[in-house]
């Protein structure tokens, strides 16, 4: 038993971005344990992604292919990746931690008689494994005690795709033997909600404007800003009151609670009532004139300034970034 | 239709969180402890699916004698029956020996469905369910915002990345991870409370397991600990700055 | 639509306003004709003989009436008596009581102290109707030839002229109040005109003008025993009205006076296991029905409720007056749900508005109701009672409700924070931990321990009990004291709340308590003591104006208008110490409504969780009075109504006054130097 695989995810055709992320923890994981990496893609037909991975610094690339992968079902990949790495027989399987491995890597790991180490931040000497409990409240090292393979996935944004090797990799096939009646759910279209009514509880990216941009007709640049950034436009109360913004985008007690992964705060003081609705956030940015005002003590990143500056400044900075 | 929900007890989300001795877990002395949060969300859609459709729901949580009182405050929200599966070293076991336990207990109740919450608040490894089906073997599906029972069994509505669903049908018996949020959650009532008393609890003791494949070695503060970060400069300085961290730090662009 | 209606109703009116005074112009033409002379004298004239047909008559007549009064009043009673018992029930105090008796029954000093001038009017009524009381006896005691005053007589010639004064006052009186109801028609009445009020008001004074007429009359005459017939026939028709009507307040407001709860807004303790509020009838108990029955629909509970005036569906005289008829139809051991979500809507039983959910939880719990009625009803009880049956059983769902449920649940505080960020605040603010050393225990509160400005206040109070070299400490952990859940029906969370508060205090080993929040100080000092004995906790304004003598007095000579806050002002009877607080910061400026008519600012009742009003906030409305009254600073003793007018002013736009807490009106004026926390 020995190297690391790099199970990749695709759906419909496109990469999963995060999977570039998994094959960068993958190779610096096998340099450090002075073994090879290899990568593997699922599918029907996976020959363009194979193509592509070709090009970097891996042993092998396996594409994993069979009618019964054209879409993602948890019973079919399980299967296919059982006798995947049963032939490969890697010492470490290494999985982006995305929505679709959640679904399946417990299973697949427990079919070895394994726990998955899931949603790792970090990989260190050892090899030791961190990954956050309790909300992030502390760290935690794992290791490996069980005779293998280990499953690994790893949190987005801990390794940079950028950082992949690139080089040249020999393609094998792969068709893992699958029956249809071995797949027990059956997978509808994917589809997305009609955007009818505006749900800010969902939204992963809110700019949220307060009584700080003075007039209603200001609002122009805030909005300029949400739609750079793609996301939803929320305010706080006085906003909504004055009706310049429809109350279904007020955030607070009397409004809705948020949870986004980036709440933008422009020109909004932090009165206890908004803050209350937006305390979940996983980020806040605070731009507002006052440096007392009490937005700043939940804010991750502050900027003290005047927001008709800063923000038509950072609307043109978010799109030359996004090209 | 008889529905289990697998519910798991958790330091309450505020606690001042100290390191034990040892340093290999938390200082469990002065925490008070609740339910999982996910697993609430778990607890109310099986509730919704009784109401819809009748049935029973029996909650089962595995834990040192203190889990009782999580089950209780089930019972009062509204489940019909409970078990309480005794351990007191959960803490050494991995996933698959937890789930393990689970399995053991479930077995002997042979429910239609089971439903647990999507991660835990705790260890948030988001794995518990998915393993469980698989001992089972039962088919599963997780982060699952809707359910809805069709003639054959389940038509149940999972959520991707980026604000993409899909339907996904499936028969029964089955497991689900419940999305947290997707549901309202009840408050606990005094009617409720009342009514718990009078609820059965079944105790077992858990068995057994093989030794873990992974340990946990050793729990620490992460380095940085969150901090207003000001950003100074002119208003483009600034941009710039905040730009770099949308991309990196947030990761939003 | 609304006018043609009111015209068809006022016409009705004239034409009913005609009949009464032809039949009165008639009967004293019918008396002067018969007697042929009207002449005045200071002597009562008598009606002489009576014949056994007329004793018969009578006697019969009496039987009629006193039967046709029973067969109403004796359901009504039935009811009552039925009714589920008070088990927390104690005629002790019984000096409040006969004192209450005394004051409200007997003086009318609520009735007259609320609306001055139709309250003097009533109480003349009343006490005429008093010392008409003999006269009566003794009138229909003359048939059977047992009258026991004679006009003749010292006692007897006095004791009629003097009830002929009060009969005087009776009739001009209630013709006043005729006037009022029927032509001045105040708002509070409601839109519908009461015709039995009309009646009755006819029949008061027709009593006393049949009484007055035999002093114009000679002894014996046919005109006298016309005026004697006309005065029983009246009594008689008289008595069995009382129980079909409000008048019912005559017979069972004096009993409900003495026998109400004791204490203002008192929330009884659940009874049993089964108890979980006012569900159905069964849970209505003997008080709550003696008290719905007694309601006079003056209207005063209405005319000074903050949702009423606001647009909102809330009217607390219907609510009343919706148990009432429950009552009636259902009885006290039905378990038809008394609040309308309950019922299936048919066309015999159209849901009331009124009994709703939503009106039931639409209250500030401000308590000007309770405070108002003149006849002794408690509505809080009724209507929190309402919110109890529907959140204990988990009937109401509301979203932000059931938010601040769980938060209470889960965080131990209404804002659903993490208590780490109280644990920020005390390490900011460098206060001591309660050891046990300290004289005081300041008691934080949600809105001083989270909320930015609650936080202002109590720092700045922290500055006064420095300067006046108070030692105080705060407690290491502190959870809400359950007021918002208490007064939004979740007896669970509170009970919950009140024994972990009592539990912390006990184990500080807490003397003595001082908070910046009204609410927390009512419910630790009154509520919690359904689960123990609080340490004695006082508000801010109290400890203030008991040192006043060392803190600075100011030349500022700013207005500063005064707002009462509800659960300081009606709940605690505390008007004068922060009044004094504010004069030693500027001019003290009086609010239209103060004092005990003070008018809410919204929050109180868990509203300030609820999220957005329907119809007018409150909050505006309460901040725009206060502003009117030019003053340059509102100045407010509690920290919800400081949140509420904070968003309420700043949406005034233009120069809006300054808004500050009593503390940081006396804070401002302190030496810098004492800032450095030395004890």
């Amino acid at each position: 038993m020995s190297g690391v695989l790099v199970v990749m995810e695709q759906r419909g055709g496109v990469w999963n971005r995060m999977s570039f992320e998994a094959l960068a923890a993958g190779q610096q994981l096998a340099a450090k344990l002075g073994m090879e990496c290899s990568g593997a893609v699922i599918g029907e037909d996976v020959d363009a992604f194979v193509t592509e991975l070709a090009g970097k610094k891996l042993a092998k690339v396996f594409a994993v292919q069979h009618a019964l992968l054209k879409d993602y079902t948890s019973d079919g990949y399980v299967a296919a990746l059982k006798s995947l790495v049963k032939q490969v027989e890697p010492a470490y399987v290494v999985l982006p931690h995305t929505y679709q491995v959640r679904d399946f890597a417990p299973a697949l790991a427990t079919r070895f008689r394994q726990a998955l180490i899931s949603d790792v931040i970090a990989i260190h000497d050892g090899p030791v494994f961190v990954r956050q409990l309790l909300q992030g409240k502390l760290n935690a090292d794992y290791k490996l005690t069980g005779a293998g393979p280990c499953f690994v996935s790893v949190q987005a944004g801990t390794f940079r795709a950028e950082a992949v090797e690139e080089g040249a990799a020999a393609v094998e096939s792969f068709a893992p033997q699958l029956e249809a009646s071995q797949i027990r759910s059956k997978p509808g279209e994917l589809f997305r909600e009609a955007a009818h009514t505006v749900d800010l509880g969902a939204a992963s990216v809110i700019v949220s404007v307060g009584r700080g941009i003075g007039e209603q007709e200001n609002i122009g640049i805030v909005e300029e800003l949400a739609a750079a950034l793609g996301a939803e436009l929320a305010a706080s109360r006085p906003i909504c009151d004055n009706g310049w913004l429809p109350m279904e985008r007020q955030v607070g007690s009397s409004g809705q609670t948020v949870a986004p992964k980036l709440y933008l705060a422009i020109g909004i003081s932090g009165a206890i009532q908004h803050l209350v609705g937006m305390k979940g956030s996983k980020t806040v940015i605070a731009i507002n004139k006052d440096e007392n005002a009490p937005i700043f003590e939940v804010a991750d990143y502050g900027v003290v300034g005047d927001l008709f500056e800063v923000v038509p400044a950072l609307t043109k900075a978010v799109l030359a970034a996004k090209g | 239709m008889k529905i289990l929900v697998a519910i798991k007890q958790v330091p309450e989300r505020d606690a001042q969180i100290g390191i034990a001795a040892d340093g290999r877990w938390i200082d469990e002395s002065d925490l008070n402890y609740t339910i999982n949060e996910p697993d609430a969300y778990a607890l109310e859609e099986a509730l919704q699916l009784k109401e819809k459709n009748g049935g029973e729901v029996v909650v089962m949580c595995a834990g040192p004698e203190r889990a009782a009182s999580t089950l209780r405050e089930a019972l009062a929200k509204g489940a019909d029956r409970a078990i309480h599966i005794e351990a007191e070293d959960l803490g050494e076991r991995d996933t698959l020996g937890v789930a393990q336990v689970l399995a053991d207990a479930a077995r002997d109740e042979a429910p239609d469905l089971i439903l647990t919450g999507l991660q835990s608040e705790d260890l948030g490894l988001g794995q518990t369910g998915v393993v469980l089906a698989e001992l089972l073997g039962i088919p599963h599906a997780t982060i699952i915002m809707q359910v809805e029972k069709t003639d054959t069994g389940l038509r149940v509505k999972r959520e991707l990345e980026d604000g993409w669903f899909q339907h996904v049908e499936m028969p029964l018996p089955a497991l689900l991870t419940i999305q947290s949020g997707g549901n309202k959650l009840r408050y606990a009532t005094l009617m409720g409370i009342k009514k718990a008393k009078t609820k059965e609890t079944k105790t077992v003791q858990a068995a057994a397991t093989a030794s873990p494949s992974i340990t946990l070695e050793r729990v620490y503060l992460p380095e940085k600990q969150k901090k207003t970060e000001m950003l100074t400069g002119t208003p483009d300085e600034v941009a710039t700055k905040l730009v770099e961290k949308l991309k990196f730090e947030v990761r939003v662009i | 639509m609304r006018a043609a209606l009111q015209e068809a109703l006022s016409r009705g009116w004239v034409r009913m306003v005609a009949l009464v005074c032809a039949a009165t112009v008639g009967a004293r033409i019918a008396g002067a004709v018969l007697s042929s002379e009207i002449h005045f004298s200071a002597t009562l004239a008598e009606p002489g003989k009576f014949s056994r047909l007329e004793v018969a008559l009578l006697l019969i007549g009496s039987a009629i009436s006193i039967a046709l009064f029973f067969r109403r009043f004796g359901p009504i009673l039935r009811i009552i008596l039925r009714s589920k018992k008070d088990k927390d029930f104690s005629l002790r105090p019984i000096g409040r009581r006969v004192w209450d008796f005394f004051w409200e029954v007997l003086c009318q000093g609520k009735v007259i102290r609320q609306r001055p001038l139709p309250g003097l009017a009533h109480a003349f009524v009343f006490w005429g109707f008093l010392a008409f009381a003999l006269v009566s006896l003794n009138h229909l005691a003359n048939a059977l030839e047992l009258g026991f005053l004679r006009p003749g007589s010292y006692i007897g010639n006095f004791y009629f002229i003097f009830a002929a004064i009060w009969a005087l006052l009776v009739a001009v009186s209630i013709a006043g109040l005729f006037v009022r109801r029927f032509l001045a028609r105040p708002i509070w009445f409601g839109t519908k005109v009461s015709n039995e009020s009309g009646v009755i008001a006819f029949l008061i004074f027709l009593l006393m003008v049949s009484y007055l007429g035999a002093f114009f009359v000679g002894d014996g005459g046919v005109a006298v025993k016309a005026l004697w017939w006309t005065h029983t026939l009246t009594l008689l028709v008289f008595l069995p009205l009382i129980p079909h009507t409000k008048h019912l307040h005559l017979v069972l407001s004096p009993l409900t006076v003495f026998l109400k709860r004791d204490g203002f807004s008192k929330i009884p303790p659940l009874s049993s296991d089964e108890d979980f509020g006012l569900i159905a009838g069964k849970d209505v108990t003997q008080l709550i029905s003696l008290q719905v029955y007694s309601c006079v629909e003056c209207g005063r509970c209405t005319e000074h409720c903050p949702a009423s005036n606001t647009g909102k569906v809330l009217n607390p005289k219907e609510i009343i007056l919706g148990v009432q008829s429950y009552l009636n139809q259902s009885g006290p051991a039905s378990d038809a749900p008394l609040l309308t979500e309950g019922l299936v809507d048919s066309r015999d039983n159209p849901p009331a508005k009124y009994m709703s959910m939503e009106a039931a939880f639409e209250c500030t719990t401000c308590g000007s109701c309770e405070y108002q009625c003149p006849v002794g009803i408690q509505h809080l009880p009724i209507i929190i009672g309402l919110r109890r049956g529907a959140t204990n059983t988990g009937a109401w769902e509301d979203t932000h409700g059931t938010k601040l449920f769980l938060a209470l649940e889960k965080q131990g505080n209404a804002l659903g924070l993490s208590a780490m960020e109280r644990d920020k605040f005390i390490e900011k603010q460098a206060f001591p931990i309660f050891d046990g050393t300290q004289e005081y225990c300041l008691w934080l509160g949600c809105m001083g321990g989270y909320d930015p400005k609650g936080r202002e206040i109590v720092a700045d109070f922290a500055r006064v009990m420095r300067h006046l070299g108070t030692s105080f400490g705060v407690l290491k952990k502190e959870k809400c004291t359950g007021d918002p859940a208490r007064r939004l029906g979740n007896d669970l969370v509170f009970q919950t709340m009140a024994e972990s508060g009592l539990k912390a205090f006990e184990t500080a080993k807490v003397q003595k308590i001082v908070s910046i929040c009204p609410h927390c100080v009512r419910t630790i000092s009154n509520d919690w003591s359904e689960y123990g004995i609080a340490p004695e906790i006082e508000h801010h304004s109290e400890f203030m104006a008991r040192h006043k003598d060392r803190l600075p007095q100011q030349a500022s000579g700013e207005s500063i208008v005064y707002h009462d806050p509800c659960y300081l002002g009606r709940y605690r009877d505390v008007y004068e110490a922060p009044r004094e607080i504010v004069a030693m910061a500027g001019e003290l400026v009086e609010a239209p409504r103060s004092h005990e008519r003070s008018f809410c600012c919204g929050a109180g009742g868990g509203l300030a969780f609820l999220g957005e009003e329907q119809g007018e906030r409150v909050s505006n409305v309460r901040a725009a009075e206060l502003a009117a009254t030019g003053a340059q600073v509102v100045g407010t003793a509690c920290p919800f109504c400081n949140t509420m007018f904070r968003d309420a002013l700043s949406s005034m736009g233009d120069a809006p006054p300054q808004l500050l807490d009593i503390a940081q009106l006396t804070a401002r004026a302190l030496p810098k130097m004492q800032e450095a926390g030395e004890q």
